[in-house]
């Protein structure tokens, strides 16, 4: 009965030790991403490949955009609050609120071309085909969220 | 004296056991209350599902065979549950970094479900 006990044990110690250090072994690239000082940008090289060269001009071209980013985020967070206020003090379409309105769109848009603008650039910065792989995954996160019509009852992206 | 003796003891007894003969009447249903008691006890003896693991563990898992089986088996149930969730974690993982590296670009990016 101790002898089994033991095998018993030693198998179920056996099948612990084992997880423990696959799990380890198979999570170092995730922790060590994790654990770096830019976190996005270091996924971002593992992502695409980049060589330390294409990774370094990436991470410039990061560094100069985030101002305007922060800048727009300005802007566009002023902007929300000012149609916030307008659309509390009245109950009806105000030319104020339509100049609202289009300033937002023009925000919108403003924030849409700096964006497409760093992402070209940054994807000529990678080896071709990742340069392309990036463009179709940040725009399919950027331009194509919430896009859909919401109100056709399904039948907008259905062929005349 | 020599009934000390222990041949001569067993022999007295044993000649005592013949010459006795109970002549009392067995009590009403004797013989089915015998039966019943029988049948309870083999009922109670019955082996449980732990004496039958325990009886495994004590027997059977320690034949070398099995022993090496099982924790072949166990090895790699335990990789492989290690490998799974690793897989799960990471993927977890770059994908929250990817999302935090568009919220970084994109004012109006809001985080996915």
């Amino acid at each position: 009965m101790k002898k089994g006990l033991i095998i018993l044990l030693l198998g179920l110690a056996v099948a612990a030790a084992a997880y423990g250090c696959i799990y380890f072994v198979c999570t170092s690239s995730a922790r060590n991403l994790e654990q770096s000082s830019k976190p996005e940008l270091a996924w971002l090289k593992e992502e695409f490949n980049l060589s330390d060269s294409e990774f370094k001009r990436v991470c410039e071209l990061h560094e100069a955009y985030l101002p305007q980013c922060a800048e727009m985020c300005r802007q566009v967070e002023a902007q929300n609050q000012r149609v916030r206020t307008l659309l509390a003090a009245t109950n009806q379409m105000t030319a104020d609120i339509e100049s609202a309105i289009a300033e937002s769109a023009r925000l919108r848009g403003q924030c849409q071309r700096n964006m497409l603008q760093h992402f070209y650039e940054v994807s000529r910065t990678m080896p071709p085909e990742q340069g392309r792989r990036y463009l179709a995954w940040v725009q399919e996160r950027t331009f194509q969220t919430g896009e859909g019509m919401m109100h056709d009852n399904g039948n907008a992206m259905k062929p005349e | 004296m020599s009934l000390n003796k222990p041949g001569n003891h067993d022999e007295a007894l044993g000649k005592l056991l013949q010459e006795w003969r109970a002549n009392a009447p067995l009590p009403p249903r004797f013989q089915e209350a015998v039966w019943r008691r029988i049948e309870g006890a083999q009922a109670s003896a019955a082996p449980s599902v732990w004496t039958f693991i325990a009886r495994w563990i004590g027997t059977v898992l320690p034949r070398p065979a099995l022993a090496a089986s099982y924790l072949a088996i166990l090895l790699t149930l335990g990789a492989t549950a290690g490998w799974t969730h690793a897989r799960q974690e990471t993927a977890r993982v770059k994908g929250e970094l990817g999302e935090r590296y568009i919220r970084s670009l994109d004012p109006y990016a809001m985080p996915r479900q």
